[in-house]
């Protein structure tokens, strides 16, 4: 395929198309992007894929657009991945995302793609990996992604990284008692941002609770999770923020862990992609079978039992 | 007895609900602010007032009815009429023509590049330079702009905010150098940070800079310059964004307490700078409503200094200029807009302006020219000499329905600066972004009760002119305003005393790190000769330049239409080509150069994303390059281009280059909408553009020419 080629090449308009592809919905589109990932898949570039996600309006882009100038400033190829929370179930979607990343989205080393969320599940969009995948064989040092932390979304997008990174605010501390013992194990990095001007009290604070929160549930072998302080406004704590990141990676790679993840990622994707296909499999045979109603009714008129309807669907659908 | 317990009332209702067959208490009509007009007003509705006080007089406590006691029997308003365009040169010999028809004020319009602070060498201005505006980089431009109009005697307003620091220095200076001490100045600086950053958006630095400056200017005139008023505080250009006129009225009085405690923080005596406060409205088409605003606003005003202490009445009074209303003038049918004018004109006479702006009727097409300038100037003259409305002063004062909705106006602003008071005042409410998106909520508002027609705009979406008549526009090159530009400037340059100058600067930017008033150094370096970008860079290096976030509004437009049939034409055939596409149609709505009118924009995106397009929204001020790389990586069926300040011939090839240096082959189809004088449409198209949509255009109807293009052009491989 000459989109391929265009992709290993870096072209920018190549890129963008395999990621439509990647996102459509159209099963043509489907079926071609299967091929090119499988392709694309033989041909792993070296990035690495740092997952940011926290609570709307902490200042996920406004950090991906301090850190990226700082990376970009050090020459590393940037490829970002936003994907927007203000989806409509309705409407469409407004992608505001460039408005909080001005200076690096000019910057010639960025690519940089919003996606709306759909409402899918832990606000990552289909395709959101094959997109990775994409800029990884382009050549990108590093790719983000950027998701709203709501609900299960955490571990969704965690599993797409190989760094996973939380970001939050002044103030937010005091939520911990609420967070679950899970998130330590998602997340590598705690980023309290906004440590500025009359915040930063605040922010240091949050940061101690953090570690002492992190401390708390801390396994015997695992390594100190990092809690760091930033302003994106200010631009400051960046050099902290990718010398963590070397470190995890290297550490990581030196244990096995980085491979390990990423079998791990495989494998949960592979399931994934099964169970999609079973869903909307069955999906498609329970609609045109269409007798639902026939068994609600029945079961109304106290024909029979709820359970003995589901039963007897089921056993009719997986013939 | 109250009236309406009298027999006389009942009588009266009972005719009117046999007149019109509805029941008197149904018959009321909401208005823009959620105000319930009713039928009719009588003596009950001018009592138990907190606000309006029923007795007062023009000149006195509340001031309610005029800031003098003699208001236009002894003066009348000053006719200002807001004007500047291309070269320094042009721009004066436009002045001095107006003044010796009859204008009494200059006011100044800068074009963007000087308002942002850049000079016209910048490859950022390429489009703009002199395009909306003068162009000013030197203060030998200043210079050349005043030239034979004695500064001693003419009062000068000029509206600048960004580059508010060089530009009020060079005024200065050339002042001196035209032998008139700064003492004797008399006009106005706009200087008002706060609106930028909601509605205006030529803002250079972030807030908190920002309003240091203001605070500085307030200081430096409050000691310098004692007939020159530091600040206009403007509500004008919310209303022109979309603000009802309770907004607008809220926002602007809030804005101005903030101001008060800037200067007040600096060690200033309230009353050594509140005198000389002004202020700055918008007049719309609701006639009433104008009126009472302005009144409700002097008494507000009045409560608010007295309760920062000041002692002297002049710091209780609000005086204000006003502008009528840009917005409410149409490209369709264009004539209409001069009845539009003289109405408006009348409102803001009967509400007791200061000074007044009247709009040209070519307002939707361009800058004036000559002959719309005319006749917007003798709409005022005729007002002024052939009406009779100087005669009496606050002639509506006692009418039940006016006193009525000035307080029920006082009332409605103040529960909003007491909200913004309690989130901690503007500058706080600013950064959130709260304000610019109420005002954005009602500028949607507004658009979709035109394009559903619940509102009549004449020669709009009613009433339309079968045979459009074509009118004559002001065609400004601004290639060659900015090969003149850089021709002085270059010359400037060489022959300054340099090190002198980049000593200036660097004292300036050491300035800027502490608390100094910032005024002096920049006088001083722009005496050097250094240019209005220089200075603006030197303060940038400790300040930074401020990037706005945009947030938008969402649902509003699409709620107004539910269960409508064209809306829902859309929606379908926008499901249609998800179903055929695999995605929905997807748009990049962009600004280009310095443009700041961001409002068409914004309801474009929020409406278009309501019916189901996904809207990519690029930041203010992008360049055509940075839109190409956005529009291809996001992979976008289509780029709607959004451009009001005529930069759209330079800006809009160079898109299209930019588009075909990334991808060759790109299918990327490219929109316009804003301001686009027929003249231009030609050229357009020939650059390949595939529809254009002026001001008044229907969104729905636009939204749907737009699906169809972009399903054109994908069936076409
Ligand atoms: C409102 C307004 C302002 C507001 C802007 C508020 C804001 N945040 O947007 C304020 C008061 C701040 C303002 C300031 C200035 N303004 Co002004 N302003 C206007 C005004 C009166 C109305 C524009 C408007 O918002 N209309 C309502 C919206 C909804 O309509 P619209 O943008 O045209 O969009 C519609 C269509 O065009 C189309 N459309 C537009 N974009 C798109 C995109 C797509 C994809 C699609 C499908 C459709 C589409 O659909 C929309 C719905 O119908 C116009 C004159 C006029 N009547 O048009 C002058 C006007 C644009 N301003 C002008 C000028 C010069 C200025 C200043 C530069 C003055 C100065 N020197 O200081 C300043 C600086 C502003 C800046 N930063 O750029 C000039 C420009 C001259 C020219 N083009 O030759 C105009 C034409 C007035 C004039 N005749 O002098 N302005
Ligand atoms: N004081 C301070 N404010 C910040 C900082 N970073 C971001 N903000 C502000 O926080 C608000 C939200 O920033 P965004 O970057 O849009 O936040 P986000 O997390 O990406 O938001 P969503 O994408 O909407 O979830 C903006 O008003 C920023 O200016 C910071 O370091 N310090
Ligand atoms: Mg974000």
């Amino acid at each position: 395929m000459d989109l391929i080629d265009n992709i290993l090449k870096g072209e920018r308009a190549a890129i963008a198309k395999a990621i439509t592809l990647v996102e459509s919905s159209k099963e043509s589109d489907q079926q071609v992007s299967r091929q090119m990932i499988s392709e694309l898949i033989k041909k792993p570039g070296k990035s690495i894929r740092v997952g940011f996600s926290g609570p709307p309006g902490v200042g996920k882009s406004t950090f991906i657009e301090s850190f990226g100038s700082y990376l970009v400033s050090q020459n590393y190829k940037l490829g970002i991945l936003a994907i927007d929370p203000s989806s409509q179930i309705t409407g469409g979607s407004i992608l505001g995302d460039k408005t909080r990343m001005v200076e690096i989205s000019k910057n010639p080393n960025t690519f940089i793609r919003s996606t709306p969320s759909r409402g899918s599940l832990g606000g990552i969009s289909m395709g959101t990996r094959e997109a990775s995948i994409i800029l990884d064989a382009a050549g990108y040092d590093f790719i983000f992604i950027e998701t709203v932390g709501v609900g299960q979304s955490e571990i969704v997008a965690s599993n797409l990284v190989d760094i996973f990174t939380l970001i939050v605010g002044p103030g937010s501390g005091d939520e911990l008692q609420g967070i679950k013992k899970g998130i330590t194990e998602y997340a590598d990095i705690f980023i309290v941002n906004k440590n500025d001007g009359e915040l930063k009290i605040e922010a240091s604070k949050t940061a101690a609770d953090y570690k002492s929160a992190l401390s708390y549930y801390k396994k015997l072998d695992e390594l100190e999770k990092q809690v760091l302080l930033v302003s994106a406004i200010e631009q400051t704590g960046m050099e902290d923020v990718i010398k963590t990141i070397n470190q995890i990676i290297d550490q990581n790679k030196l244990k096995g862990i980085f491979e390990e993840r990423r079998a791990n990622q495989l494998e949960y994707w592979i399931e994934e992609e099964v169970k999609n296909i079973i869903t909307s499999d069955i999906t498609k045979r329970l609609s045109s079978k269409g007798n639902i109603s026939k068994y609600s009714e029945k079961v109304m008129k106290n024909e029979m039992s709820m359970f003995e309807a589901v039963e007897t669907i089921t056993k009719d659908t997986l013939k | 007895m109250t009236n309406k317990s009298n027999n006389g009332f009942n009588t009266w209702q009972k005719s009117f609900e046999k007149e019109t067959k509805k029941n008197f208490n149904d018959a009321k009509s909401e208005t823009d602010e959620g105000i319930d007009i009713k039928p009719v007003y009588t003596k009950d509705d001018i009592e138990n007032f907190s606000f309006v006080e029923n007795n007062s007089l023009p000149g006195q406590w509340p001031y309610t009815r005029g800031p003098k006691a003699s208001m236009y029997t002894n003066r009348p308003w000053t006719i200002r009429q807001y004007a500047g365009f291309s070269t320094a040169e042009e721009s004066n010999e436009f002045y001095k023509k107006n003044l010796e028809s009859g204008q009494k004020g200059l006011s100044v319009a800068f074009d963007l590049p000087t308002h942002r602070g850049y000079d016209s060498d910048d490859d950022l201005v390429m489009g703009d330079v002199g395009k909306a505006g003068v162009a000013i980089d030197t203060v030998e431009d200043m210079k050349i702009l005043f030239n034979n109009i004695p500064l001693d005697q003419m009062s000068v307003s000029m509206t600048m905010n960004g580059a508010v620091l060089p530009v009020l220095a060079s005024f200065i200076v050339a002042g001196e150098e035209q032998g008139v001490d700064r003492s004797l100045l008399s006009g106005t600086i706009q200087n008002d940070i706060l609106k930028e950053f909601m509605v205006r958006n030529t803002y250079i630095y972030p807030p908190e800079p920002s309003m240091k400056i203001v605070a500085d200017i307030i200081e430096f005139t409050s000691k310098e310059m004692p007939k020159f008023n530091s600040i206009s505080i403007s509500g004008y250009h919310m209303q022109e964004a979309g603000a009802d006129n309770v907004l607008e009225l809220a926002y602007t009085l809030a804005d101005g307490m903030e101001y008060v405690r800037a200067a007040m923080s600096k060690g200033l005596d309230v009353d050594d700078f509140a005198p000389r406060l002004s202020f700055f409205f918008a007049i719309g088409t609701d006639f009433f409503m104008e009126i009472a605003k302005l009144r409700a606003a002097r008494t507000l005003w009045a409560k608010i200094m007295k309760d920062f202490g000041a002692k002297n009445e002049r710091s209780l009074i609000l005086r204000t200029h006003c502008q009528t209303s840009g917005v409410s003038l149409t490209e369709k049918d264009p004539y209409n807009n001069i009845i539009r004018t003289s109405y408006e004109a009348l409102s803001a006479i009967l509400g007791g302006t200061q000074s007044l702006h009247t709009n040209s009727y070519d307002e939707a097409i361009a800058l004036p020219t000559d002959e719309s300038a005319r006749i917007a100037r003798n709409t005022q003259l005729i007002l002024q000499n052939e009406t009779g409305v100087t005669k009496t002063v606050d002639p509506l004062a006692g009418s039940y329905f006016v006193e009525n909705l000035t307080e029920e106006l006082s009332k409605k602003a103040w529960d909003i600066i007491t909200e913004i008071e309690e989130l901690g005042g503007m500058t706080k409410a600013v950064k959130a972004g709260i304000p610019k998106l109420k005002i954005e909520e009602s500028a949607t508002k507004k658009q979709a009760k035109v394009d559903s027609g619940s509102r009549v705009v004449v020669g709009v979406n009613k009433y339309k002119n079968p045979k459009e008549p074509s009118v004559d526009v002001r065609v400004i090159d601004n290639n060659r305003v900015r090969d003149d530009q850089i021709k002085k400037i270059q010359a400037i340059k060489e022959s300054r005393d340099t090190t002198a100058v980049e000593k200036a600067l660097a004292n300036l930017t050491n300035a800027a790190k502490d608390e100094t008033n910032l005024l002096a150094p920049c006088i001083e370096a722009i005496k050097l000769r250094a240019t209005v970008g220089e200075v603006s860079k030197a303060l940038e290096q400790v300040y930074g330049r401020h990037f706005a976030k945009s947030l938008s509004v969402s649902g509003v437009y699409g709620k107004h239409f539910e269960g409508d049939q064209e809306f829902m034409k859309v929606e379908n055939k926008i499901k249609e080509f998800e179903n055929l596409n695999g995605r929905r149609p997807r748009v990049l709505v962009v600004k280009m150069g310095q443009d700041g009118h961001d409002r068409g924009a914004k309801i474009v995106a929020t409406s278009f994303a309501d019916m189901g397009f996904d809207v990519d929204m690029g930041p203010l001020f992008q360049s055509p390059k940075d839109v190409a790389k956005d529009a291809i990586e996001n992979d976008v069926h289509a780029i709607g281009v959004s451009t009001l300040a005529a930069g759209h011939k330079t800006l809009v090839p160079e898109l299209m280059k930019g588009l075909k240096e990334i991808d060759p082959k790109s299918k990327i189809i490219v929109f316009v909408g804003g301001i686009i004088p027929e003249q231009d449409y030609e050229f357009l198209y020939e650059n390949n553009v595939s529809a254009i949509f002026g001001p008044g255009s229907n969104i729905i109807e636009s939204a749907e020419k737009v699906i169809d293009l972009i399903s054109d052009n994908l069936s076409k491989v």
